[in-house]
Parts: C-alpha cells; structure tokens; sequence
C-alpha cells in the first residue's frame, strides 16, 4: 500500500482521461483546420478528419502572406534577446547566489521584484523610451526591451541553481590555487550548463511567445513577429481559418520541440527551483 | 634623502592595503566580482524596469498624447477615472475575471497534482502532455479558442447543437454579453491549471513518505491524510502559486484582446486592455497610465507579500 496516493486509480484515470482530452483537443483542431479544405471546412463536413487532407493552406501561408518574414523576425528577436539575457542573467545569478558584497540581499530581491512587475504597466514607458532611443518600429527595439522580463527571470531561476551546487567544489578549487573567477569558469560554469541551458530555452519561448511589447512597438506590416503577425489574419472580415491554423501549427512547433527537450527540468528543476516552498 | 622617500613608498603601499582591507570590509569580501557580475543586470533593470516604471508615475500626472510634451496635472486623472464608468467597469471586470479563473485553476490544479501521485502508469506521459497549454504560445491557444467558439463554423457549437443535441441552436460564446465573460475565463483557465498543477506536484512529491506512513498507521483515511499532511505540507507553495497568478491573471492582455477586445459592450474589458485602447485607440498617454497603475497599492502589496514567500523558499 502506498499511502501518499489519495486517489483510486480508477478515478485518476477517468479524470486524466477527460483532462486529456480537454488538453489536447484544441491543438488537434487546430492541426485538422490546417489539413482541410476551404470547401469542406464551409460544409462541415467530416467534421473530425481532414477529408481529403490538403496542403493548400501551408502554400497559402507560405507563399501568399508575410508568414516567412515573421517567423525570421520572431527567430532573430528571440534568439538574440536569449543570449543577452541567459549571459548577463547567469553573470548576476552567480554573483547573487553565491559571492558575499554589500547590497547582495537587496538586489536578490529587486530582481525577484523585477520579474514579478507586470509588462501591462511598462508597455507605455517603455515604447516612450524605445522612440526615444530611435528604435520604434524596429526589430532592435524588441530586442532592446526583451531583457526586462527574460533577465530578471533567467537570474532568479539561476539563482537557485547556484545555490544547489555545493560549495566546497569551488572553495576545493580555490586552495588549489584557482581565482575566484578561475574557480566559477572552471568548475561551477561546467556543472551549471544544463540549468544555463534550461534557462536559455524557457527564455527562448518567453521571447518566442511575446505579444504586447511587439504589437505596441512595430508597425510595419513586414516587421512583425509571429503572434502578432498572426493575430493580424484575423482583422479583416474574411476569417482565413484555414492558413491561419496553418500559421498556428507552425508557430507551436519550435516551443514544442524546445519543451520536449526541458521536459525533465520544467518538472524537477524549474518548478522546484523557482518555486519551491 | 633616498631612505625617506623608499620609507614613505613603503608606506604608502602599506595604506593602500590597509584602505584595501577597509574596503573589503565595508564592502564585503568578494566585492569587485561580485559587482562587476552583478552590474550588467543591475544596469539592465534600471534601463529597463526601474526607470520605465518611475516615467510611468510620473506620466500618469499629465495630460499626454503621442508625440506632444506631458503637462502637468497632478492627481487629476486618477480623480476622473474614480467616477468614470467604463473605468469602474472595467475593474470590476478584471476582478470577476482574476478570481473565476485563479479559484478553478487552483482547485483543479489540486486535482491534477493528487492524480498524477496515485498508482497510475504512464506517469510523466501524463504529465509531459497536460503541461502543452502553459508552454504553448498564448496568442496561438487565444485563436485556437476563437476559431472552436465560432458561432457558425465553430466546433463547440458544433458538438453541442449537431452531436451531443444538448442545445436547440449555437449559442455566440464571444458574442453575447452573458457568456463572453465566462467564455474568455475558461480559455485563461485552460491555459494557467497546468502550472498550478506540476507546482503541487513538486510540493507533494517533497513530503516525507513517513509522514503519510505514520497517519496511515494511526488510522487516517485518505481525505484525512489530505486534509492534515497534503494540505499543509504544500500550503507555501499554494500561497506563492496563487499570487503569481493573481497577478498574472489580473494583467493578462492576449487573452481578452484576441477573443473580445473587451466587447461586446464592454462585457470583457479589463484593465490591460482598457490601457491599451486609451493609450493607442485615443493616444490619451496619461490617462492610459493612470488607469494600468490605479491599483498599484494593491499589486505592490501583492508583490512584496510574495516576494517574501519566494526569497523564503529559495534560501532554504
């Protein structure tokens, strides 16, 4: 008898069952919209299956809208707003974490504080300063603002890490004559890549999935990101379901395959390290 | 008249270590990497967070519009929101939506995290799936859920009036003022469970299995085990998961933006959004600040109450 589990397995089936399906059926739809016909989606018919399954909808997308020049742009932002971040993200989380120095406690908590303001109050500020600074209207503004949510969270989250890592290696080090800085890019930087990693991912699809910053700061049609690129399909009267799920398909995909690989961190690391009570 | 000069050298050398030492002291011992590794982030913030957010007090004093100098005005935009009645609305609006969506969030994130700790196989396949709608693009879920609640080509609609026979017509879920609301809280709900779920979870997997050994032992059943080990050994990361969200939940735009807009008649509107259509549908500024910082003695108190739980979690 295993007395931590609460529930019959009975029930914890049936519920997983319809959690399940309640899941995942949103991304199913969305995937079979893509597959279909205008034709068919119109006569609703063979509602559940794409009948016949066609591609016209990717070709659609591909060759008829700005889906390609966003999903660039969506890659460019959020690949150098992750360097940028993850670098100077596990810099501070290092030092927080782990070196002793006046103010240490008070910046561990300004940058939680950070990470927990909402963008819906900094939006107007920010796109103030981004005009400012000349980069309205540009993908460098994205790349410029993308920090102030994704370095606060990828020091926080390091901060945990660092903590997790015994000291003794680095003091072990450090009699062997190592610097400190010898003894963090030697022995803790090795030990912390996969949490760097994780880090690097999770602030990936933060960048990726980013819609306020990018839908306030960009108005030129062809520098669009993906969201908002793809929240524009539906602006017109004419609904394009079809090319627009198509879009959607191809915008989950990377976030996807970046999570499948996290998967093992979200559960363990990151839930336990950021949120552990 | 050599000596001196080396003597004097000497002790300037020696002044210089002891001022060292003052500063090593003052400032603690591993300083100077310490600042150097921490500065870029600190810069970043102030860059980014700190002075943005002082800019927005500060505007939210004055009459603004796009590409005209602020005038000063003092409290006056906060005075006129106090008795405006789409503002008015709005807040309302946004505390029906924050805490409709975090109670059933919380409530079945409970249910996911004791299921997935019950003897069942296929585990982190379980698990792996029902997190998809935290991780997945939250635009892409909105037009998921704008396309299935269509009110002609939409699947729900679909299933309840063709397959199901549940209702005698489809019903305009976005459309109609008394579903709209319900409508986009189940989308932030859909969205949000999972992370209240893997977060109880890790709380649940982290208490000692002899604590639900020894209640077994002295009789408890198993709504008794919840009730006196599950509940309170997870209660920390309850309270930090449910003001995350809270503030999460009460500053979520995508959402109600991609599926009403706030409409119809304003049935949605919330905060977010209503800061974004004064800002950039009337490029009133000012006004527009006012209105996203008008509970900011609320979020402020929020904030720092779970700033405190998570510094707390993370020293240990």
């Amino acid at each position: 008898m295993r007395p931590r589990a609460l529930v019959e397995p009975l029930v914890s089936y049936a519920f997983l069952a319809v959690l399940l399906v309640v899941v995942s059926f949103p991304f199913y739809w969305m995937t079979i919209t893509a597959l279909k016909s205008e034709t068919q989606m119109r006569s609703l018919l063979s509602m559940f299956w794409p009948d016949p399954v066609v591609l016209d909808n990717f070709r659609h997308l591909l060759g008829q809208t700005d889906f390609m020049a966003w999903f660039k742009n969506s890659v460019l932002v959020s690949v150098s707003s992750t360097f940028v971040a993850t670098a100077i993200g596990t810099l501070g989380a290092y030092s927080l974490a782990r070196l002793r120095f006046l103010g240490r406690a008070f910046l561990s908590s300004a940058v939680l504080i950070t990470y927990l303001v909402p963008p819906s109050i900094l939006f107007i500020p920010l796109y103030a300063q981004i005009r400012n600074l000349g980069l309205a209207d540009s993908l460098a503004g994205l790349i410029a603002a993308y920090p102030s949510f994704t370095v606060p969270f990828v020091t926080w989250l390091l901060m945990g890490y660092f903590e997790s890592i015994p000291v003794e290696l680095e003091e072990a080090a450090m009699i062997d004559g190592a610097t400190r800085f010898g003894a963090f890019r030697r022995v803790i930087l090795p030990l912390a890549a996969p949490g760097v990693l994780a880090a690097g991912l999770y602030a990936f699809t933060q960048a990726w999935n980013e819609f306020l910053y990018a839908l306030v700061f960009i108005t030129d049609v062809k520098l669009r990101t993906l969201p908002v690129g793809l929240s524009s399909f539906i602006t017109g009267d004419v609904y394009g379901w079809g090319y627009l799920m198509a879009g959607a398909v191809l915008t989950t995909l990377p976030v996807i395959a970046a999570y499948i690989y996290l998967q093992k961190y979200m559960v363990e690391g990151l839930t336990a390290g950021s949120v552990k009570g | 008249m050599a000596v001196p000069a080396a003597r004097r050298a000497g002790r300037a050398a020696l002044d210089r270590r002891a001022a060292a030492v003052g500063l090593r002291f003052v400032l603690g011992p591993d300083y100077r990497l310490g600042f150097l590794f921490v500065a870029p982030s600190v810069l970043l913030v102030l860059a980014l967070v700190a002075y943005p957010f002082g800019y927005a007090i500060y505007l939210s004093m004055t009459r603004k519009y796009v590409g005209v100098p602020p005038v000063w005005v003092g409290l006056d935009n906060y005075v006129k929101l106090t008795w405006d009645g789409f503002f008015q609305r709005a807040v309302v609006n946004s505390f029906i939506f924050t805490f409709g969506s975090v109670s059933v969030k919380l409530a079945l994130g409970v249910a996911m995290a004791l299921v997935l700790t019950s003897r069942i196989r296929f585990r982190s396949f379980f698990t792996g799936v029902l997190l998809i709608p935290w991780v997945a693009p939250t635009v892409v879920s909105a037009l998921n859920f704008l396309w299935i609640f269509d009110y002609s080509l939409g699947v729900l609609n679909y299933l309840l009036v063709r397959v199901f026979r549940l209702l005698p017509q489809g019903v305009g879920w976005l459309s109609e003022a008394n579903t709209a609301m319900a409508s986009v809280i189940a989308v932030n709900i859909w969205r949000g469970f999972p992370f209240f779920g893997i977060s109880f979870l890790a709380g649940m997997k982290a208490i000692p299995a002899e604590l639900y050994e020894a209640a077994a032992v002295d009789g408890a059943g198993p709504l008794q085990r919840f009730r006196r080990v599950t509940l309170p050994g997870i209660k920390n990361i309850m309270i930090i998961v449910v003001l995350l969200s809270t503030i999460w939940t009460f500053n979520d735009f995508q959402i109600v933006y991609i599926l009403t807009r706030g409409g119809p008649g304003g049935a949605t509107q919330v905060l977010p959004v209503l800061t974004y259509e004064i800002a950039f549908g009337a490029q009133r500024l000012g006004e527009a600040i006012a209105v996203a910082l008008y509970l900011l003695p609320a979020l402020a108190l929020v904030i720092i109450v779970l700033a405190r739980y998570m510094r707390r979690g993370q020293a240990r």
